[in-house]
């Protein structure tokens, strides 16, 4: 009896878990936020390609996009990612403490803070700039239009909106009060909010609306280069925040669907040459020295504060501005 | 990324609506003032023209965003589904399920007796079947199911009748197509009309192959799955063991020694054109060891086909069983067009003892049953849904199907050797053989009524009735069967 019980176990556990570790095909799901589908595209390719030469194997990258919050809270709802790559460490650690799916210190397993590529934000205006907008203090004039997305649903606006905070603080003297009276003009200046920061391009650039969108860095470049210099300009504001969007495996998905090897092996190749060179390529600045200094020219000076000294990390950032009740809801009038 | 062209003042179809407006704003203008071409005047009327125009696509792209959240709103918002099918709740990705179901049976049982004192042929209604169903699917691939009864019970001389009590409760894991864990109470993977639900069976009872030989249901655990394209299933599993056609409760076993059962069913010529396209086949057995089972656990009684009080065939209170007890069962169905056959066969083997006489109780029972749909719908092993339904004041007659069905039960012979103090089983009480044709008609009137009458004629042979020195023949049964079934 206990024999026919034990074999039954055996054989339930041995079909349950049908992917073996040695499959020769895999899949991986990349979860993402909203402006890095072209990046990706050609990553995915470039690791499919080196997969497939160093192991033999035959990897197949999907990628979901959408607002960095909004993706982090799918895969707590249940959404199997076996990688995020989010735009801002408060939606990766939001994985760690809602669903436990990842450890609490998954930022210390890759370099840089797993962080393998930075940006910033700048500002798109149509060519001519003809409201003449040149810094921050400029989008709160009357009869300027600003477009940014929603900072409760999209990473990107998380760091319009602390660039903005920062600007102002250093003009304000500090002044909590008076940083908040400009950030409330600001969005007085937004007549759409956007879910995310690609649904933002997409009102500024396609449809038209607004004289100054508040951009990624790699974003803007990329409307640049889509639709060329005659049409918008890339304007750099005096003070901007550094970006540092973040990557983690997913433990329990991958060791769920035994691909923790080659979904690590795909954020490790992030870091590699040619992955830096393929974020560089897509607008992203590069943490390698060496590709950095090849893409130097590329990227603008800019003065930027980082998330840490300026707001004590992320999540007394998104306590203070982005939860229920804090400063984005205070300043924000619908 | 193709970002497409931002759209302009000459391409824009809400520039062309502000178009005219700017024509006419700058003819009242001009009309105003006819002399003055001022370029100033102009220049407000192009910002008047350029802020309208923000507006307007501003509106335009917030109905679209409003339109995207809607749209990925309805991906997540649960649907409430309140039709044909019963009712269910199902969560927007389809990994969630909770849905009702039910199925009532009314009967009316009249015994032809023609003067035949035989008191046990109750006649009268009777509430079937009354189960209602709640069943499920989470997280996409376990699925649940928990039905109560509240109708007659399988037999009333066993159980006094209305037991309530729960007749379906189990959880199936679907790892696989290949690879599926059933496991609770449920009906064991053996008799092939047995599978066929409740509500779906052709003939008011089952026959004598489900009612009296292979379990009905049991608790316990099986692996099952679908191979070949589906082409073959398979089924293996492990059950307390219940008495022959008999349904097992949720109380612990009453003997150390678990039922196996294990069964393969092949539809060779799923999805061709063939005329065999509708054949299905297969075998099953089930083994186990019932040394120590009381009677009532072995063959507790074989029932007749219209359910009468007293079975044709009981075991001896002091039979015990003494080892092995092995069913098979041999089985096939057949659908092509409106024509519809089932047939099976089973046959029990049971070591068994009373007092110091120890012998192999054997019993065999087949049965062969065809229908055809008189109003062109497709026979199947599954419900009937009419072509037309039945409707007042409406031409639809709903469907119409005729059946026939011929069945026997054999008990061996050693079961009655030996004295009154010895034998198995006594010719007074049990007969050695019964055999019943019956035929019918059923009216769906639509996918979830149906009515049905059956007639069946029952021969008893070699005892069942009489005297201990005058044992005779049980009489014949000619019971005819109406039913009056919703089931949703």
């Amino acid at each position: 009896m206990k024999t026919f019980f034990l074999s039954l176990s055996a054989l339930v556990l041995a079909l349950a878990n049908p992917v073996a570790a040695t499959a020769a095909e895999v899949t991986l799901l990349n979860v993402s936020y909203d402006p890095t589908r072209e990046l990706y595209q050609d990553y995915n390719a470039a690791f499919a390609k080196y997969w497939l030469a160093k192991t033999g194997d035959k990897v197949t990258v999907k990628a979901s996009h959408g607002g960095s919050g909004k993706q982090g809270r799918a895969i707590i709802d249940g959404l199997e990612a076996d990688v995020a790559t989010l735009a801002l460490a408060y939606d990766i650690d939001a994985i760690h403490e809602k669903a436990r799916l990842i450890p609490k210190d998954w930022q210390k397993r890759l370099p840089n803070n797993s962080s393998p590529y930075t940006s910033t934000i700048v500002f798109l205006v149509r060519k001519g700039n003809p409201k003449g907008i040149k810094d921050w203090d400029d989008l709160v004039k009357p009869g300027v239009s600003v477009i940014t997305p929603n900072p409760k649903t999209s990473g990107g606006a998380r760091w319009n909106y602390l660039a903005a905070w920062a600007y102002a603080q250093r003009h304000n003297g500090n002044d909590e009060a008076k940083t908040k009276q400009f950030l409330s003009k600001l969005f007085k200046n937004v007549p759409v909010l956007d879910s995310g920061a690609r649904g933002s391009t997409t009102t500024f650039v396609e449809r038209g609306i607004g004289d100054v969108a508040i951009s990624w860095e790699n974003e803007a470049f990329l409307a640049l280069k889509e639709l060329g210099p005659d049409k918008f300009e890339l304007v750099v504001p005096s003070i901007s925040i550094l970006a540092e969007p973040p990557v983690t495996v997913i433990d329990k998905v991958v060791d769920k669907r035994k691909t923790r090897a080659v979904a690590t092996a795909y954020l490790e190749y992030l870091y590699s040459e040619e992955g830096q060179e393929l974020a560089a390529k897509n607008y992203y600045r590069p943490r390698l020295e060496a590709v950095a200094k090849k893409y130097e020219k590329q990227f603008p000076k800019v003065n930027l504060v980082n998330i840490d000294d300026e707001f004590g990390g992320w999540q007394k950032a998104q306590k203070t501005h982005f939860a229920d009740g804090g400063t984005f809801d205070e300043i924000y009038q619908k | 990324m193709n970002f497409k062209k931002p759209t302009t003042f000459k391409k824009s179809a809400i520039s062309a609506l502000i178009a005219p407006l700017l024509i006419s704003g700058g003819f009242l203008a001009l009309s105003s003032n006819v002399y003055a071409n001022d370029s100033e005047e102009l220049e407000k009327l192009r910002a008047l023209v350029q802020e309208l125009d923000q507006k307007v696509r501003v509106l335009d792209r917030k109905g679209e965003i409003a339109a995207e959240e809607a749209a990925a709103k309805k991906k997540e918002t649960p649907v409430l589904v309140a039709g044909d099918k019963g009712f269910a709740l199902k969560s927007a990705d389809g990994n969630f399920e909770y849905a009702l179901k039910g199925l009532f049976q009314l009967d009316y049982r009249d015994f032809q007796d023609d003067g035949i004192t035989n008191t046990n042929q109750a006649e009268g209604f009777t509430a079937r079947r009354i189960r209602p169903t709640f069943q499920g699917t989470l997280f996409g691939k376990y699925d649940f199911r928990f039905t109560p009864e509240f109708g007659e019970a399988v037999n009333r001389a066993q159980d006094n009748g209305n037991s309530s009590r729960v007749i379906d409760a189990y959880v199936d894991a679907r790892f696989q197509p290949y690879f599926k864990v059933r496991a609770g109470k449920f009906k064991p993977y053996v008799g092939l009309e047995r599978l066929q639900g409740g509500g779906d069976i052709k003939f008011i009872e089952r026959s004598y192959v489900s009612n009296n030989i292979l379990p009905n249901r049991d608790l316990g655990v099986a692996v099952y799955g679908d191979v070949l394209d589906s082409k073959l299933t398979y089924a293996l599993g492990a059950t307390n063991g219940v008495a022959d056609g008999s349904e097992g409760t949720t109380l612990l076993d009453t003997n150390d020694d678990k039922d196996y059962a294990a069964r393969i069913f092949a539809t060779p010529f799923k999805g061709s054109d063939s005329v065999l396209e509708g054949l299905g086949i297969g075998i099953a057995a089930t083994y186990g060891d019932s040394k120590g089972v009381a009677s009532t656990g072995l063959a507790g009684g074989y029932k007749t086909p219209g359910v009468a009080a007293t079975n044709f065939f009981t075991l001896n209170a002091a039979v015990v069983g003494d080892g092995q007890r092995t069913r098979w069962t041999p089985q096939a169905y057949y659908y092509n067009g409106p024509f519809g056959l089932i047939t099976e066969y089973a046959k029990v083997s049971n070591d068994v003892r009373r007092g110091a006489n120890r012998g192999e109780f054997e019993s065999d029972a087949w049965q062969v049953a065809g229908s055809w749909l008189l109003t062109g719908e497709t026979a199947s092993f599954k419900g009937v849904k009419p072509k037309n339904a039945f409707e007042t004041g409406k031409d639809g007659w709903g469907a119409w199907e005729l059946v026939a069905r011929y069945q026997q039960q054999e008990i061996d012979s050693e079961a009655f050797a030996g004295t009154g103090a010895t034998q198995f089983a006594s010719r007074t009480t049990s007969a050695k053989s019964a055999k019943t044709w019956g035929g019918g008609i059923n009216w769906y009137l639509n996918q979830w009524v149906k009515v049905a009458v059956n007639y069946e004629q029952t021969s008893f042979e070699n005892g069942g009735g009489g005297t201990a020195l005058n044992p005779k023949d049980r009489d014949d049964e000619k019971v005819l069967l109406s039913r009056l079934q919703f089931q949703f």
